[in-house]
Formats: C-alpha cells, sequence, structure tokens
C-alpha cells in the first residue's frame, strides 16, 4: 500500500508534465485545427534557456525561469509568424510538415550549440524532499503538481469567465463567424500559440531538473504528450488533463512492477489499446456531439 | 446617397462566375429583400458586403466610402453585421455568451456593459431567454436563428445583412422571426435581406430586388413584384409550381 501511494505521487507528478504539454497540444489543435508537431520542442528550448541563464550565466533560479518564459512568450509569436501564419489559408498537411521542419531546426541548432551530452539542471528547492508518513514527497515532484493545479485554474477561469477567452473560444470553434463579429482571429491564433509555448515552456522548465535537459526531450515529452491527448480524446481540454494525469500514473507504475527498461513502452502500448478499441478516447462523446 | 451601393459587382468561385455585375442600392432606414432561386447569388451578394467574398471586378460602397478588399473584421467595425446562412451559433458557447460576443466590434465597452447590453436583447427575443445560458448546439434551429439575429443587432449596426433567417424554420416561427425583422426595421436599423421564402421577405420589406442566375432581373415596390405573373410564377414560390418542383 505504501508503495501504491508512492507511486501514485510520482505518476501524478510525471503525469502533470504530459498534461500541460498535452494541454498545448489542444490549444493549438482547437485554434487552428492542425497538430503541432513542434510543440515538444517547446519544452525542450525553455528548458535549454533555463540552461543558459541559471548554468551558464549563474543567475538565479526565479530570475532565470522569468526570463525563460519571456523568451517562450517571443518563441511562441516567432513560431506562429514563421511556422503557421504565411500557410493559415491552406490545407492541415503544409502546417503539419511545416511544424515537422521547424521541430528539426530547433532541434539540431540545439545540438549544434550544445552537442549531443545531456545538460544538468540542480532542482528548484535545496530541501530534496520529505517524508509524510510512508509516503516520501519530492519537492521538485510537489512543484510540479502545484504549478500544474494553478495553471489549469488559471486557464479554467480564463476561458469561462473573460471576454478575451471566450473570443478565443469562438475564434476555435468557427473562425469565418468570429471575423464577421469583429473578433481579430489572427490576434486570437497569435495568443493561442504564445499561451501554448508558455505552458509547454512552463513543463520543461519543470521537469527539467528530473529529466536531463536534452536535444531528444523534446521527443519524448510530445510523443507522450500526444498518446495523453489520444486517452483524452483529441481536442478535449479536460481530456487532455486527465489523460496526461493517467499516463503519468500508468507508466510509473508498469515500470515498478513490471519493467524499467520498458516504461516509455507502456505510454505507446495504452496509446495503441486505445486507438484500437476506443478510438475517441474518455470523452469522446463530447467531441462528437460538437460537430 | 444611398448607405450601401454595389456596383458591377463581379464575383468568381473558381472557373464559376456567381455575380455577373450586379448593382444594388439601399437608402438608410430601408428594409430591402434580395429574392431569387438556388444559385442566383444572394448570399454571393452579401458576403462581398461583408468582405466574406472577394469581388473580381466592381466596387462596393458604404456610407459613401469605398471598403472593396477590406476585411471582415474591418467592416464590421465600419457598421455593417452579417448573420450568415445556417446561423452559425457557436456550439460550444451560451445563447448569452454568443449574443456578448456580437459587440465585439465595438471598442471600449467592459464585459459589464455588454452583459447588460445582451439582457437587454433578450426583452426583443423572449423566447430565447429561458435559454440564455443554454449551449448553442443544444438550441433548437429557432431559437439559434434568434441567437444569431441578437448577436448581430449587438454589433449595432448600421447595416444588418440577414441570410436566409427562415431556412429550415417551421411555419410559425418564421413568423416569430419576421415579426422581429419588423421590429428592427421600426428601430430604423436599416436591413439587406435574403430570402427564398419571398411571400415573407416582401412583407417586410420596402423594395425588392430579384436575382437569376448572379444577375438582377427586376427591381420594385412588394406591391409591384408581387403583381407580376411571370415573377411571381418563377421566383416569388410560395406556393407556385416553381416552389413545388423544388421542394
Amino acid at each position: 500500500m505504501d508503495l501504491v501511494l508512492q507511486l501514485l505521487f510520482t505518476g501524478i507528478g510525471i503525469g502533470s508534465v504530459y498534461a500541460l504539454v498535452a494541454l498545448g497540444f489542444v490549444l493549438i489543435f482547437r485554434a487552428t485545427n492542425v497538430v503541432n508537431f513542434a510543440q515538444g520542442e517547446f519544452s525542450m528550448v525553455a528548458a535549454f534557456l533555463m540552461v543558459i541563464f541559471a548554468v551558464d550565466l549563474g543567475w538565479p533560479y526565479w530570475l532565470s525561469a522569468l526570463l525563460s518564459l519571456g523568451g517562450m512568450a517571443v518563441y511562441g509569436v516567432i513560431f506562429n509568424l514563421g511556422v503557421y501564419y504565411p500557410l493559415r489559408h491552406r490545407t492541415y498537411l503544409p502546417v503539419i510538415i511545416s511544424t515537422i521542419g521547424a521541430s528539426i531546426l530547433v532541434t539540431n541548432t540545439m545540438l549544434a550549440l550544445y552537442g549531443p551530452q545531456p545538460q544538468v539542471l540542480a532542482p528548484v528547492f535545496e530541501t530534496p524532499g520529505f517524508n509524510i508518513g510512508p509516503v516520501y514527497l519530492d519537492s521538485q515532484y510537489l512543484l510540479i503538481i502545484a504549478v500544474t493545479i494553478v495553471l489549469v485554474a488559471f486557464q479554467y477561469w480564463f476561458f469561462e469567465h473573460t471576454l478575451l477567452g471566450k473570443k478565443l473560444q469562438a475564434t476555435s470553434q468557427d473562425k469565418e463567424m468570429a471575423s464577421l463579429l469583429g473578433i481579430p482571429v489572427a490576434a486570437m491564433i497569435m495568443i493561442t500559440f504564445v499561451y501554448s509555448a508558455l505552458i509547454g515552456g512552463l513543463a520543461g522548465i519543470l521537469v527539467a531538473p528530473i529529466l536531463f535537459v536534452s536535444i531528444q526531450m523534446g521527443g519524448t515529452i510530445a510523443l507522450k504528450a500526444f498518446a495523453a491527448t489520444i486517452i483524452g480524446g483529441f481536442g478535449d481540454v479536460a481530456g487532455a488533463i486527465i489523460g496526461g494525469l493517467a499516463l503519468g500514473v500508468i507508466e510509473t507504475f508498469g515500470a515498478a512492477y513490471v519493467s524499467v527498461p520498458y516504461k516509455d513502452g507502456f505510454a505507446f502500448l495504452v496509446l495503441v489499446l486505445f486507438l484500437v478499441f476506443r478510438p475517441q478516447g474518455l470523452f469522446g462523446e463530447r467531441v462528437a456531439e460538437k460537430a | 446617397m444611398p448607405l450601401i451601393e454595389c456596383k458591377d459587382l463581379v464575383v468568381r468561385y473558381g472557373e464559376i462566375e456567381a455575380l455577373h455585375g450586379l448593382s444594388i442600392a439601399v437608402e438608410a432606414g430601408e428594409v430591402v429583400t434580395l429574392l431569387g432561386g438556388n444559385g442566383a447569388g444572394k448570399s454571393t451578394t452579401l458576403r462581398s458586403i461583408s468582405g466574406l467574398a472577394k469581388p473580381a471586378a466592381g466596387d462596393i460602397l458604404f456610407e459613401g466610402q469605398s471598403i472593396l478588399g477590406l476585411g471582415p473584421e474591418e467592416i464590421v467595425r465600419r457598421g455593417i453585421a452579417h448573420v450568415p446562412e445556417g446561423r452559425r451559433v457557436f456550439p460550444g458557447l451560451s445563447a448569452r455568451e454568443n449574443i456578448m460576443l456580437g459587440a465585439s466590434n465595438r471598442k471600449g465597452l467592459s464585459k459589464a456593459q455588454i452583459q447588460r447590453e445582451a439582457d437587454e436583447m433578450f426583452d426583443l427575443f423572449a423566447d430565447i431567454r429561458p435559454f440564455a445560458d443554454a449551449l448553442g448546439w443544444t438550441l433548437s434551429g429557432g431559437q439559434q436563428q434568434m441567437v444569431a439575429v441578437a448577436r448581430g443587432l449587438m454589433a449595432q449596426p448600421k447595416l444588418l445583412l440577414l441570410d436566409e433567417p427562415s431556412l429550415g424554420l417551421a411555419p410559425v416561427i418564421v413568423q416569430k422571426v419576421f415579426a422581429i425583422i419588423g421590429q428592427i426595421r421600426e428601430r430604423g436599423t436599416t436591413v439587406l435581406l435574403v430570402e427564398q421564402n419571398a411571400r415573407m421577405g416582401l412583407s417586410v420589406a420596402d423594395r425588392g430586388y430579384v436575382l437569376e442566375t448572379g444577375r438582377l432581373v427586376l427591381t420594385g415596390n412588394p406591391a409591384e413584384l408581387w403583381a407580376n405573373e411571370d415573377i411571381r410564377a418563377a421566383y416569388l414560390g410560395g406556393h407556385s409550381r416553381a416552389k413545388a418542383a423544388a421542394g
């Protein structure tokens, strides 16, 4: 039982990271009808920015995190203008290829700058963690869970209770109608990209001390997040969060009880099972109703 | 000076020419209806005015100024609201939220103010007041139409473009929608109305234009149009043979 609680904590911690990245996937998908294959690189770039500011330059952690997030906002703008905007009137295929190209470009830029060796980023807190009863709570995992809760709460408030949130929703539901009402569609999509880059970047900053900071981290995280969105039901915000958490828990339990080397394999096993037996995901009906 | 004037408008969709040099004008305060069968170019005319379709030739003047080439976001800011065919209510937003977003073209409004105006819309559209918090996709066709028109009015347009407001609605609901158009007319809003249901369209209009395959074939006041036997048979359907054959 103690082990179960411990694994649950760890699983939810890592699952929170998948949930954040999956959220970024879903928001961009809803706004542009395109899967952004460079989503994982949002996390990777932010983690490398942290290495630059906190390790290379030795600046304080909080300042480095703020600067990295600022950098991600700029990255989101550039990404939107460079990768999506010129192709916005085309079908989804050129845009998807464009995001794949962006992913390759960014990954190899980091490879050229930092080489293939993984970089190390220290955890945020001096105290590595503490025990509550039999469960050891790692402070970095606690931070990840706390940030995710705050962010999900913020996002709920933002989308449900602000006019801007409603305009973003309207844009994702019917762009032409939104433009007829005077909603600046291009600006709404820009905001979506920036927000998506920010939460992806935040996930990268949070997970960097747990994983190593490497050029592969984006791809790994993105694949897990992609699996999470399939589990949750593609395009569903709540589904992405629950899918991400579920995936984190599943792979943690799988690693503990079945096999550590096959840890990543469990995510894809679950992905395949869902695609075969429940392709609409956990929250699939809601998406179907909307169509 | 007419409020809106289309001059020799030509619109092409790929190889197909949907409008071959259409000229129409609507004076401020008028309710004008565009009549004609499927493919006559009625919707294309409205889509050109609101900036959704890009005319290949001709000009569109709003308050004497050309709005040709402007995007829909800019055109609605200038005071032309388009309630498109099919209602296009945002499915995942509530009726009230849909209506509130209608004010997106007006700058510097607080959320509270927009909310107040949206609530006032439910005085005009009393039938949808009980469904204010229901999501768009759960509403019936008639309720969606009322939300769509209310949303259009929230823009406080000088010109309201209404595309087929009666489409797919039960006759009793059609009566209600047209009663509302009558009220909009009394508020002094200029309306350009596209209708296949000619009887209803003419019942609220000051004038009508009859279109056939992208050309203007007849214009006049409702009584004149209604008096023309050929036209009545061919376009003003109602219960005529043409309508029966099409239906």
